[in-house]
């Protein structure tokens, strides 16, 4: 459990739920506090959340398995969104999906042998006007190509190994 | 009260009635699935979409969501609401795995008629279905998610209704999931309800599992007899065998919601240690036999030691009419000692409840609508479990629940917990009344004052008590505090949990008589020679157990009729085997005094399970069904008494007699029953001197 969330964290959320009538507006942000320090939310995460915020496991794991941006399992440290809804589709969404499959050599939900990228499927990132679009950790990269894609993932790769 | 007119024909609706409800009153039938009546609209399925053509909301409407109003028109046959119905129950089907032939929903499935009315005959989707793994929810409810069309009426009535907190929804889109965080049992006391509310066959029965079809199902109304509440429930039997209860639909009780006691508690009906074969002195015998023998016998001890020698022993879980004609037969044997429970205390609890609930009696459903409902001593999801989610819907409502008891009683909704002693109860009511109450420490004085300031305030608040718990002087003392509250403009409610399900009717039956204390009194000092239990166990349910089986031993005779293989059974001369609730017509009265009827549901048997449990056809052949001895109570006292054995006759006859048994004579099972009201003057019972002979 120790791991999951460093101990200030812990109290600051403690004494934000106690604060305020609705303790429940905070579960995104604790089990997103989970996750970056953690990787991925276990289940122990959940536990903890719920423990810290005075709200029921059940009621987080609601939310933990409504958005696809928490992960309930572990993944790479770098997690791909790339959007498979209609502008991005229209802008060639399935060929630049195909292309990411086939570089990194894994299908979608699927981690890269070197724990480096997990490959995720999401609805719309927002960037219909940059269109095929996807979404690596936090940063979004709009207009791609298969040639754009090779050089985002290798700046990727050099900066983790660097 | 808005006029409105739905295909072609005008109807008059109350105020706040939304448009499904309102086309249900003229018996249009519109497809719906996340509409309940107990759980309201949400609008989730998308399915009674009606076409409102005039009036402030027009066009394709869901019909759960608008409410009724003055002059609207609306057509259920319009062509692009009967369209859009059709794609949407073929959208909701496209995941459905069309495992009907392995369902235990199928034929009592709404999916499969929602399907049918919606016109979805034909599957044009040729795509891979979503699927799920279960969970393991316990040996009571099975778990088939794939059958699941996500409209939510499982974790409404889970979580909002019923108040459990260990279930929920959980995922997105096309791929939510209902279910626990992890596999385990779930752990509210009215789980079972998932089983009735789902539309599909989601959630089911486990104890029902792949036994039966429901069309194969002998059903009738009945009442549960597991506590004093008097919850509609529909049991079902086959192969002479009870295989499931269901909820009943009552209004005024329970709602459309039972217990899980209720509903997967079977009782002895099935128990294969049932006695069942009629007994004299351990030898079997037929039950006329046995009958004469009892009446033999009983004369041979009235004609040495007088009448008042035999003592009669009724029971909170027999019928009233046996109730009644137990009483008949005392006074035909010219005894006075006649008793409904072995439990003295919960006697004098009952009769005084039944002599004073009169204008506060309360039902189920005004709890369900209380502002303030305050419990001393009593502890619902133990003795009552209906009671606590009726008190739940109350504090979602807006009201407000306070309890008074000796440890922290869990309820499935909020409460303020005031903690004290049994014997500080008593002096808790006088502090709630507007006495000293110098007994109670500071804080404890200060809380009562608060409270009796918000029970000033309460529009239709209601005390609630336990005889259990309270005895006959705190149920006495309640009443006082429930009259010293009541004002000209509201009179201070009362529910009062007793002991079993005709505790109640027993008391108006034993009026000013003695109790069991008494009897045993009478025993020890040889003046009661014979003893007859009717459904009723002293040794296990008196207050001092030891002492009653050591003077059961002292009678000349000792005679019991039951169902259950209870230790007085086992010591009894002469033993009569009875039918349970499901196997025979009878009635309770409630703790509200609400005389209501249940319908036999199947002849007694001995289930076929036990007698081919290979599941083979017998071998050999009877004319008479084995295990079908049992008669109901209410026969024996009619053959003793040389009365009718029709029970239509009896009830008839008991009504003509007591007129506060007036309802009995039209009685229906499938009627919502009516609350009796106690004889204006008849004495209350003798608290502190009670009337010896």
């Amino acid at each position: 459990m120790s791991d999951l969330l460093p101990q200030d964290q812990r109290a600051a959320f403690r004494a934000k739920a106690a604060a305020i009538d609705h303790p429940h507006e905070l579960i995104v942000d604790a089990l997103r506090a989970v996750q970056s320090h953690h990787g991925w939310v276990p289940d122990a995460g959940v536990a903890l959340v719920a423990e810290l915020l005075g709200v029921l496991a059940v009621e987080v794991e609601e939310v933990a398995t409504f958005y696809d941006k928490i992960f309930r399992r572990p993944v790479g440290k770098k997690v791909i969104h790339v959007c498979d809804s209609i502008c991005c589709w229209a802008g060639g969404g399935e060929a630049i999906a195909a292309h990411l499959q086939q570089t990194l050599g894994i299908g979608f939900g699927e981690t890269t042998s070197d724990g480096m990228f997990t490959l995720l499927p999401t609805c719309c990132l927002g960037a219909c006007g940059d269109a095929p679009a996807m979404m690596v950790g936090l940063t979004t990269h709009g207009r791609l190509t298969p040639e754009s894609i090779d050089r985002i993932l290798a700046q990727y790769r050099a900066e983790a190994a660097g | 009260m808005p006029t409105l007119t739905i295909d072609n024909r005008e109807i008059t609706v109350p105020e706040g009635t939304n448009v499904l409800e309102a086309a249900r009153a003229l018996d249009i039938v519109i497809p719906h699935f996340c509409y309940h009546e107990a759980l309201g609209a949400v609008g989730a399925c998308r399915l009674c979409a009606m076409r409102i053509t005039d009036g402030k909301v027009s066009g394709i409407q869901m019909a759960c969501m608008v409410r009724a109003k003055d002059g609207m028109i609306v057509s259920t046959l319009d062509p692009d609401a009967v369209e859009l119905r059709r794609h949407v129950i073929e959208w909701l089907m496209t995941n459905h795995p069309h495992d009907c032939p392995v369902c235990d929903e199928g034929g009592e499935c709404q999916l499969q008629e929602m399907t049918i009315a919606g016109g979805h005959g034909n599957r044009r989707y040729t795509g891979k279905k979503r699927t799920y793994a279960n969970q393991d929810l316990g040996p009571y409810i099975a778990h088939e998610m794939n059958r699941c069309i996500a409209c939510y009426r499982c974790v409404r009535t889970y979580r909002d209704y019923c108040g459990g907190t260990d279930f929920g929804v959980f995922g997105s889109r096309d791929r939510v999931y209902f279910g626990r965080v992890r596999d385990g049992q779930l752990e509210s006391p009215f789980a079972g309800n998932l089983v009735d509310v789902c539309p599909t066959g989601v959630f089911t029965d486990k104890t029902f599992r792949f036994k039966s079809r429901a069309w194969d199902l002998q059903e009738a109304p009945s009442i549960c007899p597991h506590c004093s509440l008097g919850c509609a429930v529909v049991p079902g039997a086959r192969f002479r065998e009870l295989q499931r209860i269901r909820a009943g639909i009552s209004p005024e009780v329970n709602g459309f919601f039972i217990c899980d006691r209720g509903r997967f508690a079977k009782g002895s009906t099935n128990d294969p240690a049932r006695p069942r074969q009629p007994r004299i002195d351990g030898t079997p015998a037929a039950m006329d036999t046995a009958i004469e023998t009892l009446r033999t016998r009983l004369a041979a001890v009235v004609a040495r030691y007088g009448p008042q020698s035999v003592a009669l022993l009724g029971s909170p879980h027999a019928s009233l009419e046996a109730a009644v004609l137990l009483r008949d037969w005392a006074q035909s044997l010219g005894t006075t000692r006649l008793v409904y429970t072995a439990h003295a205390e919960q006697d004098r609890a009952a009769r005084i409840t039944g002599a004073r609930l009169e204008r506060h009696a309360r039902s189920l459903n005004d709890i369900r609508g209380s502002d303030l409902v305050v419990m001393v001593g009593a502890d619902p999801l133990a003795e009552g479990p209906l009671l606590a989610l009726a008190a739940r819907q109350a504090v979602r409502g807006g009201g407000q629940v306070a309890v008074i008891a000796p440890q922290p009683v869990e309820l499935p909704c909020r409460a303020s917990q005031l903690i004290l002693p049994t014997e500080q109860l008593d002096a808790a009511l006088h502090c709630l009344a507007g006495g000293a109450a110098t007994t109670l420490d500071a804080t404890a004085r200060q809380q009562l004052e608060a409270l009796r300031e918000q029970l000033a305030g309460a529009q239709r608040p209601v005390l609630v008590g336990s005889s259990a718990r309270l005895g006959g002087r705190g149920v006495n003392t309640l009443f006082d505090t429930a009259e010293a509250l009541t004002t000209p403009e509201r009179t201070i409610g009362v529910m009062m949990l007793l002991q079993g399900p005709n505790s109640y009717g027993g008391a108006m039956l034993a009026g000013r008589g003695p109790n069991f204390d008494m009897l045993l009194d009478g025993i020890e000092d040889g003046r009661i020679r014979a003893l007859v239990c009717l459904e009723s166990d002293p040794i296990g349910e008196s207050r001092d157990p030891a002492r009653t089986q050591e003077l059961l031993g002292r009678l000349d005779l000792l005679a019991a009729l039951d169902a259950r293989p209870t230790a007085t059974v086992a010591r009894a001369a002469i033993f009569l085997p009875t039918r349970t609730g499901i196997e025979a017509d009878g009635s309770y009265v409630s703790n509200e005094g609400r005389l209501q009827a249940f319908a036999r549901v199947m002849e007694p048997g001995v289930p076929l399970r036990d007698t081919s449990p290979a599941g083979h056809p017998p071998r050999e052949f009877f004319t008479e069904t084995p295990g079908s001895e049992p008669w109901p109570a209410w026969r024996v006292f009619a053959r003793l008494l040389g009365r009718s054995e029709d029970l239509a006759v009896l009830r008839r006859e008991i009504a003509d007699l007591d007129p506060r048994f007036a309802p009995l004579a039209g009685i229906r099972p499938e009627a919502p029953g009516s609350r009796l009201t106690t004889t204006p003057g008849l004495p209350h019972y003798q608290l502190d001197r009670e009337a010896r002979e």
